[in-house]
């Protein structure tokens, strides 16, 4: 190397120099992160009291369903009405990503002020201080949480405090359709049904009409819609506090009732129905039966078998039981504008509002009693069925880190669904693997 | 073909300054060298501003994350120094295996489609072919095609009961299998889509190194009476040979990192996804899903020097290569 | 040199008796690249039709190959639910930024990695590398702190920051650079010509067809690019196409398959244009040094 001595020192110095840069912008970037990141702040757990009507704020309201965005903008429109001056951004980010970035949020502080969260996620902001409690608007009457399904209301409540009362709820019900009932001379499902009755229908249709490749019911081999509601129906449980409910015998009735149907051929395999997924199978008319939830409706505006489609409640097991879910809005604990946030967030759940969530039509509000216009929406189907399902409805089962053992699900139960195990040795394994995940949430 | 006059100046250049660059530092010395000494400050000129933003938006965030691998992370902040304990934990952790294997059978497929690619853009280099520009947008598309749509279509085209491709495959008489939802088979059939939308890539690396081979050395090699592949092995791949490795190393690169494809065309709730989780897809399952972010930054140091190794010996092969040519 | 002045005879001789001897092989080329290009398309000509069709035929177990009538309306209904236009600009804007940001950044430097001689370039080559070894998930929470550090969150500034500087394209750059021959340098060297203007002026239209690969993979990666702006910014005005898109499908119950066919197929029809141009451009732009 012969570099001349001027030269080098010239190279060293602008290294220096653009390492010095990089290092100094860095750093400040990490004392500007760390700075903002200190205590919850932002006055969210004082005492709530409706802020001056002419109160100038902007405040930002996140969500992920686009398809309920010109619902939302209605109930905008409306609370401006009452606080002119309480300007809302709407923050849509779909599914996938919602969760990456009220997360990325969260962890730098930067939370909206008002968000959607759902059950398997709420006690995870929850217990970390991330979301405030709203129990200063109960107290005060401006959110009166009897006005909502019981068993939804229940899940957004940690440790006995209140963080958000329920936007809107789904219920499962069992679909079916009723040409292919008549065509393989089966009587249609009651609202008496049990477990047996349908098994006895499911084959029947199977074996009568395995020449058009149609089967008799199907699954969507998520807990939400199939076999949580079975487990519940079966008297077992999914989760109880810090334990796995899956080493039970109940628990494990609950998932043979899905095994059974399908080693009798009366549903698809899983791997059919992981190929197709169940709701697509009922929609082209190539199933009779299929467990679906309340916004299945949708789906079958332009289908095919639109005409044929009736739905009733779910059979019972030891008991009756569906699975019940909703999302909430929750204020961020640092909300820097926490006052005209939780006046949105008051909004939202008042009666008025919810009243225009459900003429959208795109959801069932959770305000009892505006849900009428749910129940007209597909006429000749009677979809009362899934209003009346509240009664015996159960919460989703979650926990503080509920993904890490619904990840535990998907990755042993196919074993069970494909035969390969038994019931009893995937759920006792399952119930091991998902104990080690509880212990380690507190 | 105006282009051959084009091409005059450079061929003269050719002979004695292609090899010298793949074969390292050594060859270069000599009277280039000595004009280089005066390059001075301006390489810094050169390169300051990318290293700049390299070294703030990427080189930190790496130096963050190494020191997050030594600690417990909570979900939202908050660390805790438990030295080297993620690292055990990852070395006796059965995911670490089979995502191991199944990243490196699916980087094995989509490999396949270096050469392929080296067939096809010689093919569209034939002087005189025509329609080469529609075959050229046509192999481009996949590269382009928005990749939530694309893995829509191929789930239809993989679907066991009704998919075209079972349907092909029962045509000779062979019975397909459930391609997505059958462990092994959807880590090949996600591979087939990765080498699908990845050979337009590599074709337009390759067109534009073919571009820079004069014509004059296939029509002198024709004039000895070189075969056509002869001339393919003996001129084409070697002065390829740097794009061919540049292509080489991106592709497993970005082989090693498959994460969106899998996911896009498994599908979230896919029962056979657990056995087909790539290295990322672990890494993301701890990180974003099970929230243990310290031991998801271990796994995410693991695929940092597992790719490094990976690399350095593709640069290492590929000197020996070029200079035993 | 003499060979040089012999070359264009020859080259026009050989060329004539190439020419004569490939024309029958070009049936080969023609059935294997034509047999590729079918396998290659086919998905997306699928995509095409299912951007056709009803819900219900694209969702059909068994499926349907022909809509039973072409849906046109489905790519209306993706300018009815999309604030398409303004979303395209904010992509059209981010996307020319950040190309043209990598192509100066990338090229420069690619340059010098290849050709000028310094200590520590080796070192800084496999730093720059090794940034595309972590999986990309790795960075999201550092590099929203560092933006938001910076005061950056909701601007664009903050959505193209780190996608300025591209450890993929500079790579892609040195490769081309190596390529080179050395001998048009050294004598722009010898004339006394400054390194930015060797550079400028004589390595920069060699150049030119790995600059346009630069250009369409940085124009495509920044235009499908979802997760990070969809991060930093919370008003829906300032969002890409890409990210309205995705919104597109939010409702995981209700996916209406055949507009995001469409809407997929409206954002790629961009790239692919530049692609073509782009193309025609390396072919000009190799006709035009020729007549030099």
């Amino acid at each position: 190397m012969s570099r001349s001595p001027s030269n080098s020192r010239s190279t060293r110095s602008a290294l220096r120099l653009a390492i010095t840069a990089a290092v100094s912008a860095s750093v400040l970037a990490l004392v500007a992160a760390c700075s903002s990141g200190g205590g919850s702040g932002g006055g969210a757990d004082a005492d709530y009291t409706p802020p001056a009507k002419d109160l100038s704020a902007k405040i930002t309201y996140a969500y992920w369903d686009a398809t309920q965005t010109k619902a939302i903008k209605e109930n905008i429109a409306g609370f401006n009405e009452e606080y002119p001056n309480i300007k809302v951004n709407l923050d849509v980010t779909p599914w996938e990503t919602y969760w990456t970035k009220i997360q990325t949020q969260a962890s730098s502080n930067t939370l909206p002020d008002l968000f959607w969260l759902n059950g398997p996620n709420f006690q995870l902001y929850a217990s970390n201080g991330k979301v405030a409690p709203i129990t200063s608007q109960v107290k005060g009457g401006y959110i009166d949480p009897k006005n909502y399904p019981e068993s939804l209301v229940k899940l957004y409540n940690l440790d006995g405090m209140q963080y958000g009362v329920p936007k809107d709820f789904d219920t499962i019900g069992l679909w079916y359709n009723k040409d292919l009932f008549a065509k393989a001379g089966v009587a249609e499902p009651t609202a008496d049904w049990t477990w047996a009755d349908l098994s006895t229908a499911a084959n029947t249709i199977s074996s009568k009409l395995k020449g058009d490749g149609v089967y008799g019911v199907a699954g969507g081999m998520d807990g939400q819609t199939t076999y949580y509601n079975t487990i519940f129906q079966a008297g077992g449980s999914v989760v109880d506090g810090t334990k796995s409910g899956y080493g039970d015998a109940a628990t494990q009735k609950g998932l043979e009732f899905w095994t059974d149907l399908i080693k009798s051929g009366a549903s698809p395999t899983m791997q059919q129905l992981t190929d197709t997924p169940g709701d697509q199978w009922f929609t082209s008319g190539k199933v009779a039966m299929y467990y679906g939830g309340s916004w299945f409706r949708a789906a079958l505006s332009d289908a095919p078998v639109k005409d044929a489609v009736q739905v009733a409640p779910l059979p019972k097991g030891e008991k009756q039981a569906t699975v019940i879910h909703g999302v909430a809005n929750v204020v961020a604990a640092n909300s820097k504008n926490a006052q005209a946030a939780r006046a949105l967030q008051n909004y939202l759940a008042s009666e008025k509002a919810q009243k225009q969530q459900g003429d959208a039509g795109s959801i069932i509000p959770a305000f009892t009693g505006t849900q009428q216009a749910f129940a007209d929406s597909l006429p000749g189907v009677d979809l009362k069925v899934f209003l009346d399902a509240v009664d015996y409805s159960v919460p989703l089962p979650v926990s503080k880190n509920s993904a890490a053992w619904n990840a535990l699900e998907t990755k042993l139960l196919p074993d069970a669904f494909s035969g390969d195990k038994s019931v009893k040795s995937v759920g006792d394994d399952l119930a091991k693997q998902m104990d080690a995940d509880l212990a380690k949430e507190k | 073909m105006t282009t051959v006059v084009g091409a005059r100046p450079r061929r003269a250049d050719r002979g004695s300054g292609r090899v010298a660059p793949g074969s390292g530092r050594g060859v270069r010395a000599g009277g280039e060298a000595a004009a280089r000494r005066r390059d001075g400050a301006w390489p810094w000129l050169f390169v300051g501003p990318l290293m700049l933003g390299i070294a703030v938006f990427y080189l930190w965030p790496i130096i963050q994350t190494l020191y997050y691998s030594f600690t417990e992370w909570g979900v939202f902040g908050g660390t805790t120094w438990i030295g080297g304990a993620n690292y055990t934990r990852m070395i006796t952790d059965p995911d670490l295996l089979s995502s191991l294997g199944n990243t490196v059978l699916y980087t094995a497929i989509v490999l396949l489609g270096v050469p392929i690619a080296v067939g096809l853009a010689s093919l569209l280099n034939l002087p005189g072919l025509r329609f080469a520009a529609v075959y050229r947008v046509l192999y481009f598309l996949p590269y382009v095609a928005m990749p939530t749509a694309v893995a829509m279509v191929w789930r239809m085209i993989f679907n066991g009961d009704h998919g075209i491709l079972n349907w092909v495959l029962g045509l000779v008489g062979i019975d397909g299998p459930y391609w997505i939802s059958t462990p092994g088979w959807a880590i090949t059939a996600v591979a087939i889509v990765g080498l699908w939308s990845s050979l337009g890539f590599s074709m337009i690396v390759l067109a534009a190194g073919l571009k820079a081979i004069p014509d004059e050395l296939y029509e002198a090699a024709q004039l000895d009476g070189a075969s056509r592949w002869r001339q393919f092995r003996s001129i084409t791949v070697p002065l390829l040979a740097p794009s061919i490795v540049f292509v080489s190393i991106v592709t497993v690169i970005g082989s090693f990192q498959l994460f969106d494809l899998l996911y896009a065309i498994m599908g979230a709730s896919n029962p056979a996804l657990p056995k087909s989780m790539s290295l990322v897809y672990w890494f993301y399952q701890a990180g974003f899903v099970d929230n243990e972010k310290g031991y998801a930054a271990a796994i995410a140091m693991l695929i940092f020097v597992l790719i490094g190794v990976v690399t350095l010996i593709q640069v290492r092969l590929q000197r020996k290569w070029v200079s035993n040519d | 040199m003499t060979e040089v002045l012999t070359g264009p005879r020859v080259a026009r001789l050989a060329l004539r008796r190439r020419r004569g001897g490939r024309q029958g092989s070009h049936v080969v080329a023609h059935v294997i690249l034509a047999t590729g290009a079918v396998l290659m398309a086919f998905p997306f000509v699928w995509q095409l039709i299912m951007s056709l069709s009803t819900n219900a035929e694209v969702q059909s177990v068994v499926p349907t190959f022909w809509p039973s009538e072409l849906r046109w309306q489905n790519y209306a209904t993706v300018f009815e639910r999309l604030p398409f236009f303004s979303q395209l600009g904010t992509s059209v804007w981010i996307t020319v930024i950040r190309t043209l940001a990598q192509i100066i950044l990338c090229t420069a430097a690619g340059y010098a990695f290849a050709r000028m001689r310094f200590r520590g370039r080796f070192l800084l080559m496999g730093l720059a590398l090794s940034i595309l070894m972590v999986p990309s998930q790795a960075y999201l929470i550092s590099q929203y702190q560092i933006v938001q550090g910076l005061g950056w969150l909701n601007t664009v500034a903050g959505i193209v920051a780190p996608g300025l500087f591209s450890a993929f394209g500079t790579f892609l750059m040195r490769t081309a650079f190596l390529n080179m021959p050395n001998e048009l340098e050294e004598a722009a060297r010898l004339d006394g010509a400054s390194p930015i203007r060797i550079f400028w002026t004589v390595m920069l239209p060699l150049a030119r067809p790995s600059i346009n690969v630069l250009a369409i993979t940085a124009a495509l990666w920044s235009w499908n690019e979802l997760l990070w702006p969809l991060l930093v910014s919370t008003y829906q005005d300032q969002m890409p196409l890409s990210a309205g898109l995705a919104t597109l499908v939010s409702d995981k119950n209700n996916t209406d398959y055949p507009v995001i066919m469409a809407a997929s197929m409206l954002a790629m029809a961009p790239i692919l244009l530049l692609f073509i141009v782009l193309q025609r451009r390396v072919i000009d732009g190799l006709a035009h040094s020729g007549l030099k």
